[in-house]
């Protein structure tokens, strides 16, 4: 593992490195639990490594409440986002899939970012991210700021859309839509065993009831059944305006079709791509149980 | 180039390649030879050292980061007096140490939990508490492989250093 780095120490400093390495071979670092995987297997020649660790703006590496939006800088860990007690209350997906994601040590350094950035379709956050609706602050070299659907952020396998010159400064979650709401909300994941695992299939979910039992929003996502982690557009339409405990074995069934019309999972050393149809058809349907 | 940390609580000044990773610097220039190499890729948690009071796998932790910040190291767990911490006596009491390899990263892995119980009065994930269940510590350890043990006596000496605490 041979390398040079950059360490710019503010994003002014990081955005000036970027475009002094316009026409060179570079990759952003953050955490480093997925870069030093890959560069301990192959590093390529004459490659920088810009460092993110170093950075001392708080907005890139913290939490803010808006009156719309709870903004998530990029530089946040696994274990900042198991602790923080709005997330918990707000977002218990995204809560539980931090918490589930590798081990302790790798929680505390593992970022936001870098787990989006990487684009596995078996991120974790991505998912738990992506029920959620969120969207991506992206800035450039020239501290501009643009903001994409989170959906649109992730393009192929392990490829987002950002530009060479582009980085993640931030995702937005979109508020609950009612305060009084309760919230069904959570992650499941399945692995061929407990801790440390890469995921089978892994379903994230964030559903929002009224007063009255009423579903008032949806957002499920499923990941490692696709190229890409996916949102299920029409399961969560299937449920917007349904009572939450009135669903028939048949609608269960449906709601679950609907999720898996989303999946074309691959066979892989982990499972098969029928085992993990079967999977996330049953872990759908006991999202409704 | 050069970065300055704190280990083991004296000041420490180093001249390292910018890949090494924490785990080189320790064992290869400082011959700290306590912090175990295991599978280099974040699995097994032999490796793990605290950077400010939190556990991390040095294996795959760039020594320039931890420029500015406060390494512990299972060397530096013990008391100025030499005694040992009290994780360490509970391991031992419990009969939980066989080959050893995994015992450093352990030790500094059950250090962390109190730490962070100690001052937040919060077991992650769980909520407000001050010490955390059995099933608590399991979770809290799953990146830490122990190939002797069994983790059973593992586990009961950690939970030995937060019933204590009661
Ligand atoms: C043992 C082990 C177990 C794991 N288990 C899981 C798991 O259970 N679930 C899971 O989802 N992942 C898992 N991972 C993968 C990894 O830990 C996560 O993806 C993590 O969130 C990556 O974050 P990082 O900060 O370490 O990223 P880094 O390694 O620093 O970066 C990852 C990639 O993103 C780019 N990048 C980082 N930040 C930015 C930014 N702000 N803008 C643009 N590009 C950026 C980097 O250039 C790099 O290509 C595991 C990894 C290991 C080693
Ligand atoms: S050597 Fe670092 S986790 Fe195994
Ligand atoms: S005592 Fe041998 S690996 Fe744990």
């Amino acid at each position: 593992m041979e390398f040079e780095i950059e360490s710019p120490k503010n994003i002014t400093e990081l955005c000036k490195t970027i475009k002094s390495y316009r026409s060179k071979s570079f990759r952003f670092g953050a955490g480093y639990t997925d870069l030093l995987m890959e560069l301990k297997k192959h590093t390529p020649r004459n490659l920088t490594v810009i460092n993110l660790a170093q950075l001392k703006d708080v907005s890139f590496s913290s939490i803010r409440s808006t009156t719309k939006n709870i903004q998530i800088g990029a530089m946040i860990t696994a274990s900042k986002l198991v602790t923080d007690t709005r997330i918990e209350q707000l977002f218990p997906v995204l809560q539980q899939a931090a918490h589930n994601l590798a081990s302790t040590q790798i929680r505390q350094v593992a970022t936001l970012g870098g787990n989006m950035c990487t684009a596995s379709p078996s991120g974790d956050l991505i998912c738990a991210a992506m029920a959620l609706q969120a969207s991506c602050e992206i800035m450039n070299d020239d501290k501009k700021i643009h903001n994409l659907s989170i959906q649109d952020f992730f393009i192929g396998v392990r490829k987002t859309a950002l530009k060479k010159n582009e980085f993640l400064f931030a995702i937005n979650i979109p508020r609950n839509k009612k305060r009084t709401a309760t919230l069904h909300s959570g992650f499941i994941k399945i692995g061929t065993r407990k801790s440390m695992e890469c995921s089978v299939v892994s379903l994230a979910f964030h559903l929002q009831i009224d007063k009255t039992g009423k579903i008032i929003d949806a957002g499920i996502a499923i990941g490692a059944s696709a190229p890409t982690v996916k949102f299920a557009q029409s399961a969560c339409q299937f449920l917007i305006g349904k009572k939450i405990n009135s669903f028939s074995e048949k609608e269960k069934e449906e709601f679950a079709n609907k999720v898996l019309s989303y999946a074309s999972p691959i066979s892989d050393i982990r499972a098969t791509a029928w085992y993990r149809k079967e999977v996330l058809f049953n872990i759908s349907k006991g999202v409704l149980e | 180039m050069e970065i300055t940390f704190t280990l083991n609580g004296k000041k420490t000044i180093c001249h390292i390649k910018v890949s090494t990773t924490l785990l080189e610097l320790l064992r290869e220039t400082l011959n700290l030879t306590g912090t175990k190499p295991g599978c280099h890729e974040g699995e097994c948690g032999a490796c793990t050292v605290l950077i400010n009071g939190k556990s991390v796998n040095s294996c795959l932790y760039l020594a320039l980061n931890t420029n500015g910040k406060e390494i512990t190291t299972i060397e530096g767990l013990t008391k100025p007096n030499g005694g040992l911490d009290e994780v360490q006596e509970s391991m031992i009491k419990n009969g939980a140490v066989q080959c050893g390899f995994c015992t450093s990263g352990m030790v500094l892995n059950i250090k962390a939990l109190q730490l962070e119980t100690m001052q937040n009065k919060k077991v992650p994930g769980s909520g407000i508490k001050n010490s955390p269940n059995r099933n608590e510590i399991k979770k809290w350890l799953e990146g830490n492989l122990c190939r002797c043990t069994g983790y059973v006596k593992i586990i009961d000496a950690a939970e030995e250093v937060f019933n204590k605490g009661k």
